[in-house]
């Protein structure tokens, strides 16, 4: 199990490089210049070209990047945003906790309502409240999030006045933005849950379970919900990590500043430090959520950590 | 022998679904004495498992119907008794034996677990969770595992071995009825005779009493006491492994069946299959199920259901039997 932890940790490597070249190739090949954006399309060019120079921007593509790379390497430096002259680290720290609470708030009802609205419904398939929840999660994964979004903002901010419609000061400033998010996951994991319960239900270890004299309850508890989570362990796993750096329309909906704002205004702003820097954050994050996942299976599924432990090679 | 532990009367299942109406089990009856096995006999699709699984009450809730019928165990008749009744007597009055023990293990328990759930959850003599798991190993032994492989999963288990471990959930609170369905079907030839032995074995030892699903007459040969023939959801015969084996008058069926059984004395070169396909389980005939493929059919055959005629409680469902001899059951 450790090996095949440190293993995919090595693997992380790879991917990640991958991530920054792909990012910052297609960053510095887009036409456009830090230089000029700053300074405004009525500046001289000598001065945009001082300011490009002091970015190194006027360095060859290549050169650029093994200089970043070996920054990051050897000084853990994720650079300067030309922007805002600060250090980019700190750019995302002061992002990323609103990002993180959104995620986490939104993943953890999302998944409990989900989870367990799913698992009702399929149990009791075909009733009224099966078919409630079937049309109620259809509605949800098919509602864009900024149309929820600026419907919620209307109702809770316009008119009722209970909660604020921008910013990320309190608490209160995260419900509505969690409630877009949560939503369409929740409803995506209600169909999900439902379909690998209705699946499960259906096999033969559960027929020998009944034929043992176990009750309804006890045969969902002890031998079907924990055949029925794997798909669902890989899809919140997913999710979670797209939602860190994915909740961009919430967060500019209600004008958060998180993560997914950061990198999109930088983008903007050809701020090539603070959306690499962004980027790589995020991908080292989401790489470490889908390992959790794969490690998670093994604790669900005998048969995954069997395989982890023979290094990769099944018995069956 | 001692007294009848199950009575089936006239058991019919169908399976109905908005489109059509699948007619499953058409009244069939056998009874069953204390330690007798009964072989349940026919082609796939005859009824057999469904016939197994309307007796343990575990049918498909929304399409199963049972309109008619009365399945009399320890003289009460499971088809009136509540969900939470037939919880008490499954698994610890009656047990079955899957047909395929690829798929009926959960993949993530420990057998140890999966084979002390029945006990646990039937636990009459107020045994310690120790005291179950020494009566896991015991059985685990029984059926021929070391007992030290109890905290495995199904996947590390061969296909005859996961058998095993069928046969020990089925067999670990001392059943009064085991139903066999197809034990042996899923394993090779040399397994298969290891499994018939134990379940003999193990019958002899606690005077069990068998319902032996199968569509192997070898198989019934060997271990059974009575034999219901079925075809098309209906008994076509019934009568002892004597009757069946070594009587004179047969179904036409019956005497298909063993008539494709390949000789090994005589130098024949081909096989003989009884013609054609079993019916439409969708469309009710008129006459009898079996007409169209009978090499004996008569116009009356067509028209009309063949009473059962019994003689000596060997009984035949079939005009041909329409003799003095014989007498008419309902």
């Amino acid at each position: 199990m450790h090996k095949y932890i440190i293993k995919r940790l090595l693997y992380m490597i790879p991917v990640l490089l991958g991530v920054a070249f792909l990012v910052f190739a297609i960053l510095s090949l887009t036409p456009g210049d830090p230089g000029s954006i700053i300074l405004g399309i009525t500046a001289k060019p000598e001065d945009i070209a001082a300011l490009n120079a002091e970015f190194g921007y006027d360095k060859p593509f290549l050169v650029r990047f093994f200089n970043y790379i070996g920054d990051l390497v050897l000084h853990f430096d994720l650079g300067t945003s030309y922007q805002s002259r600060q250090p980019v680290i700190e750019d995302i720290m002061a992002r990323f906790p609103n990002t993180l609470i959104l995620t986490i708030f939104s993943m953890s009802i999302a998944s409990i309502l989900g989870i367990s609205l799913g698992i009702v419904s399929a149990v009791r398939q075909y009733s009224v409240l099966d078919h409630t929840c079937v049309v109620v999660a259809l509605i949800f994964a098919s509602i864009p999030g900024f149309w929820l979004g600026l419907m919620l903002m209307l109702l809770f901010s316009l008119k009722l006045h209970w909660l604020p419609s921008y910013g990320a000061g309190s608490l209160k400033h995260f419900i509505l933005p969690t409630l877009t998010v949560c939503m369409s996951s929740a409803a995506g994991l209600l169909r999900l849950t439902r379909s690998a319960m209705l699946e499960t239900i259906r096999q033969e270890y559960i027929r020998t379970a009944k034929a043992k004299g176990a009750s309804q309850k006890r045969i969902i508890w002890k031998h079907a919900l924990r055949n029925a989570l794997l798909p669902v362990v890989t899809t919140l796993g997913t999710s979670f990590g797209a939602s860190l750096g994915g909740a961009i329309i919430a967060e500019t909906v209600f004008a958060m500043p998180g993560m997914g704002t950061l990198i999109t205004t930088a983008i903007r702003q050809k701020d090539i430090p603070v959306v690499m820097g962004a980027t790589l954050f995020l991908a080292t994050l989401f790489s470490l959520i889908i390992l959790l996942v794969d490690v998670l299976y093994a604790f669900i599924d005998p048969r995954i950590k069997a395989k982890y432990q023979n290094g990769g090679r099944s018995r069956e | 022998m001692g007294k009848e532990i199950l009575e089936v009367k006239n058991l019919t299942i169908q399976y109905r679904t908005d489109l059509e109406t699948v007619y499953a089990v058409n009244g069939i009856s056998f009874s069953l004495k204390e330690g007798e096995t009964l072989g349940l006999v026919g082609e796939t699709g005859a009824g057999k498992t469904t016939a197994a699984l309307g007796i343990m009450g575990l049918l498909p809730e929304r399409t199963a119907v049972i309109p008619k019928g009365e399945v009399k165990f320890d003289g009460k008749d499971l088809l009136k008794l509540s969900e939470q009744e037939m919880q008490k007597i499954r698994g610890s009055k009656m047990s079955m034996i899957f047909q395929d023990p690829m798929t009926a293990l959960n993949p993530v328990l420990p057998v140890g677990k999966q084979i002390g759930e029945a006990l646990y959850l039937h636990n009459e003599e107020n045994l310690t969770n120790s005291q179950i798991e020494e009566k896991v190993e015991e059985t685990l032994e029984l059926v021929g595992i070391p007992k030290e492989r109890k905290v495995e999963y199904p996947y590390q288990f061969s296909g005859g071995m996961r058998q095993r471990v069928v046969i020990a959930i089925a067999l670990i609170c001392n059943p009064g009825l085991l139903i066999a369905d197809e034990p042996t079907t899923a394993l090779d030839v040399t397994i298969q005779a290891q499994i018939l032995t134990m379940i003999c074995n193990l019958q002899r030892k606690y005077g069990t009493s068998v319902i032996m699903i199968t569509h192997d007459l070898g198989v019934v040969a060997e271990t059974c006491d009575k034999v219901a023939i079925m075809y098309a959801g209906e008994v076509v015969e019934y009568g002892t492994l004597r009757d069946i084996f070594t009587g004179d008058r047969h179904h036409p069926y019956t005497e298909g069946l063993f008539g494709s059984i390949p000789s090994l004395t005589g130098d024949s070169r081909r096989l003989h299959p009884i013609e054609g396909l079993m019916p439409d389980p969708t469309k009710k005939p008129e006459g009898c199920w079996f007409a169209p493929r009978c090499g004996k059919c008569t116009e009356k055959c067509k028209k009309q259901v063949p009473p059962v005629y019994e003689k000596d409680g060997h009984q035949i469902r079939c005009h041909l039997f329409d003799e003095q001899d014989t007498e008419e059951v309902q």
